[in-house]
């Protein structure tokens, strides 16, 4: 059985990358081969090696693996791609395969998938990364994992000064029905690093609905990432239990919404969950796409000049491009950085496993952040965020927030 | 297999970071964007980057001390193997050399590194309001080096020409690693033979180009694009022909057939009448709109004296934009329809180009393979795709006998093997039906000189 369900991976690995014809588009977009530019590092490299295992050409030895590890799922060569070759659900499905192969994901993805996977140990450490402590993690990221918070009230205290321009902005009706049953979707990361901007975006929410808070499960992406599809199978299906009442899930973790609405493609096969499982997806919304669509104003604009960096997850990954610059224009004098859709390295745990290439990714993004004079940096996504922050402490010149804190 | 003390010298010369000799890194440079087959892996013994000439020069008179097989490669975008280290040996990458030397203001040319990439020439001239016309479709990833290597082409080379028009001077490091420098910024130059086009389009063979002389143009001020659609292919080319004897020199002319047009419409979810027969999307460009809304009214009196039935005119950027996805969603589009697409790349005269479209018509029906057909038909160079499933071994076969007739096809009607591509590895069987014995003998004396022990890129042009 487990034999058939490995070559099944790599086919279905091969079905990917075979559509790939080696023509080099995704080179120049690869933040990865910006850092290190040899072929294996590069999006068309890896689909190739990807290729030659699941056609026998190369064998399934660690230095395989460490190539596939060395993705950060960002899709900018999937976008880029002439024939849309999904490198990302390449990678997962290799690093899966290899799991599988030698009887489980690596010691730190397994101590870390488990502690997602576990409700309480995820309260337990939240907002004060009690849980990086227990699984060594912290040791493996010389960088730091736990940013400085940058709070709204301190933010409000410095930019709301005689310059903001006028009170809270009055709540438009929504465009969604009144009846419309709305639940949040708390994710690990900002549970685990940010309580104090999710307490805001339940506080956004809260002006436009009642929304229901769900003691919901991890979204599975960790899981998913790191070749623990069995427990991503079985977070999933909690989570659409979960919310089978309501109508509508917004999270404001890029990486949570869009997992969640992606969630239905792995479960297509199983005749058991496949329509509840897109019933559930296609109910997901990310935070500012929710906000947009209810018709929501921001409750005060501030004579703040903030930019965006656009996590990979929430554009690439859900098209939501428009709805955060509209949201934030409202809100502050806003200003486009360049190459804001760039990741930024963090990419789940790829910034601790590879800290320094994911520090020169990083200080590309804080040189474009720079270039705009923004005091302010926001994103919509927890691993950015933490990424965000270690490049304002290193520049020194502005701060970085999550959206729902200056909205 | 390459000895110890021969990568330790690699080491010094180099650097150590850039020599790697590691299985997968070795995988990586196996391969180009031909459909040579990527297993078994053409492996180099290993993958040297030099940063200098002077460090070309080092490799090369090692190499060629040791006989080692030395293959140059830039951004591996080639299509016919010309990068692949088919002898094992040295892959040269080059992509580190990314220097602009020189740029010379009032001879309008510059100096650049092989390693440049034609997208960063391109707008290193744009920003000064110069163009560099050479327009590959691989033009965003490729290097200069790689495109003067295959002498690449482009749809602007029916206005503008290819790399070749463009370069006016080399800096080359021979098969033993004398450095040599051909041409120069003098406009005539007739002192010796003409070594800069004998390097250019000399797919590696010859020499190692480390730098490169280009001149550039003035940049065109204006641009628009306009959309024709007939239902026959005749006329479609008649209406090109006649444009170009009328002086009306579009900056691109492409032409797609049926089978391109049904699939893009398939792709992009649009409804296109079935009757249409050809397609063609024209650039025009000039430097004010009088002169430019001339150009539009001129083809558009051209393409209704043969029955189009479409004229769409560009009213703006987005629109011209639209226009030309289409023509971008093509590669994609028809690459969706079978699992494996045989791209060629033959050229003809101009005025056989609904001749030889007939001809591929009738080889499609007779292997009952489709073969989607578009191409540059300002220029006569055409990229017939075979779409079928090479994993079928009859139907791999019937492949195989297309493509050779195809071929023959081109050389009947006038043509040649190859407009842009170069020969390399995957047309080097057609070469001597194209060249005759005597023209191959000629190529193989001029190798025979420069590179006497036969080490540079090694296998490639002839068999």
């Amino acid at each position: 059985m487990k034999s058939t369900g490995k070559r099944d991976r790599l086919q279905d690995v091969h079905d990917i990358v075979s559509q790939c014809d080696r023509c080099g588009t995704c080179l120049p977009v690869c933040p990865l081969f910006g850092v290190k530019d040899v072929e294996a590092a590069s999006a068309r490299g890896k689909n190739n090696i990807a290729r030659a295992l699941a056609q026998g050409g190369l064998d399934a030895t660690p230095d395989v693996l460490a190539a596939v590890n060395f993705c950060l799922l960002c899709r900018a060569c999937v976008d880029t791609c002439p024939s849309k070759v999904k490198t990302d659900e390449a990678m997962m499905a290799v690093r899966q395969y290899f799991a599988d192969a030698t009887g489980g994901a690596g010691i730190k993805y397994k101590a870390l998938g488990s502690v997602l996977k576990n409700r309480t140990m995820v309260k337990l450490a939240s907002g004060a990364l009690k849980v990086m402590k227990r699984v060594g993690i912290n040791r493996l990221a010389p960088y730091g994992m736990a940013p400085s918070e940058f709070t709204r009230e301190e933010y409000l205290a410095r930019f709301a000064g005689p310059a903001a321009l006028g009170a809270a902005a009055p709540a438009s009706p929504a465009t969604l029905s009144d009846n419309t049953k709305v639940a949040y979707f708390y994710g690990c990361g900002m549970k685990m690093m940010f309580p104090e901007a999710a307490k805001q975006t339940v506080a956004i929410l809260s002006t436009l609905t009642e929304p229901k808070l769900v003691d919901n499960v991890c979204c599975g992406l960790p899981h998913l990432a790191h070749g623990q599809k069995e427990d991503f199978l079985a977070l999933a299906k909690e989570n659409i239990r979960l919310y089978a009442e309501a109508d509508v899930v917004v999270s404001e973790c890029a990486s949570c919404s869009s997992m969640l609405k992606h969630t239905a493609q792995y479960l297509a096969g199983d005749p058991e969950w496949a329509d509840r499982a897109n019933a559930f997806s296609r109910k997901v919304m990310g935070f500012t796409e929710y906000l947009v669509k209810a018709g929501y104003k921001p409750r005060q604009k501030v004579d703040a000049t903030i930019t965006f960096h656009e996590p990979c997850h929430l554009g690439r990954g859900q098209g939501i491009k428009k709805q955060p610059r509209e949201l934030l224009q409202a809100a502050s004098n806003y200003v486009e950085m360049p190459g804001a859709d760039t990741c930024c390295g963090g990419a789940g745990t790829f910034h601790m496993d590879y800290p320094e290439i994911a520090g020169v990714v990083l200080d590309k993004k804080r040189q474009n952040i720079e270039k705009t004079g923004a005091a302010i940096v926001v994103t919509e996504c927890p691993v950015c965020l933490v990424q965000m922050a270690k490049a304002a402490e290193k520049s020194g010149k502005f701060r970085a927030m999550h959206i729902s804190q200056v909205l | 297999m390459l000895n110890k003390e021969i990568k330790e010298k690699l080491r010094a010369i180099v650097g150590t970071e850039h020599v790697l000799d590691a299985n997968l890194d070795r995988f990586g440079y196996s391969y180009d964007s031909s459909f040579v087959p990527l297993l078994p892996a053409n492996k180099p013994d290993v993958v040297v980057r030099p940063r200098t000439t002077a460090e070309v020069a080092a490799v090369m008179a090692l190499a060629n001390e040791h006989s080692i097989p030395v293959t140059p490669r830039g951004a591996a975008s080639g299509r016919t193997g010309g990068s692949i280290p088919l002898a094992g040996g040295i892959s040269l990458a080059l992509d580190r050399m990314t220097s602009i030397v020189e740029f010379d203001e009032k001879n309008m040319m510059v100096t650049v590194e092989a390693g440049v990439r034609t997208i960063d020439l391109y707008n290193f001239g744009a920003e000064r309001g110069l163009f560099y016309p050479p327009d590959p479709a691989s033009w965003k990833f490729s290097t200069i080096g790689g495109n003067i290597a295959e002498n690449a082409g482009g749809m602007r080379a029916v206005k503008y020409g290819v790399t070749t028009n463009y370069v006016m001077g080399l800096e080359v490091v021979l098969a033993d690693g004398t450095v040599i420098h051909t041409g120069g910024k003098a406009i005539k130059n007739v002192t010796g033979y003409d070594l800069t086009s004998l390097f250019t389009g000399s797919e590696g063979t010859l020499g190692v180009i480390t730098k490169a002389i280009l001149r550039l143009i003035p940049m065109p001020k204006l641009r628009n694009t306009l959309q024709l659609m007939f239902p026959s292919l005749d006329d479609a080319c008649n209406t090109i022909h006649k444009m170009l004897q009328s002086g009306v020199i579009p900056a691109a002319a492409e032409l797609m057939d049926k089978t391109c047009i049904q699939a893009v419409a398939r792709h992009r979810k649009m409804d296109i009448d079935p009757a249409i027969e050809a397609c063609v999307v024209i650039e025009i460009d000039a430097d004010d709109t009088e002169a430019l809304a001339k150009q539009s009214k001129q083809i558009e009196e051209i393409a209704k004296s043969f029955y189009v039935v479409e004229v769409r005119i560009a009213a703006s950027p987005q629109e011209a934009e639209d226009i030309w996805a289409i023509r971008r969603g093509l590669s994609s589009a028809v690459g969706a329809m079978a699992p494996n697409r045989l791209g060629e790349d033959i050229s003809v005269p101009r005025d056989a180009f609904p001749e030889i479209v007939r001809r591929i018509r009738g080889i499609s029906e007779k292997y009952r393979l489709p073969i989607a057909v578009y191409g540059h038909a300002g220029d006569g160079n055409i990229h017939p795709s075979v779409l079928c499933d090479l994993s079928n071994e009859e139907e791999a076969a019937r492949v195989h006998q297309a493509v050779d007739e195809i071929f023959a096809a081109a050389l009947a009607v006038g043509g040649t093997l190859s407009g842009e591509h170069g020969i390399g590895i995957t047309k080097r069987d057609y070469i001597v039906s194209a060249l005759g014995e005597g023209g191959v003998r000629t190529l193989k004396a001029i190798k025979q000189a420069l590179d006497p022990k036969g080490i540079l890129n090694p296998g490639k042009i002839w068999n």
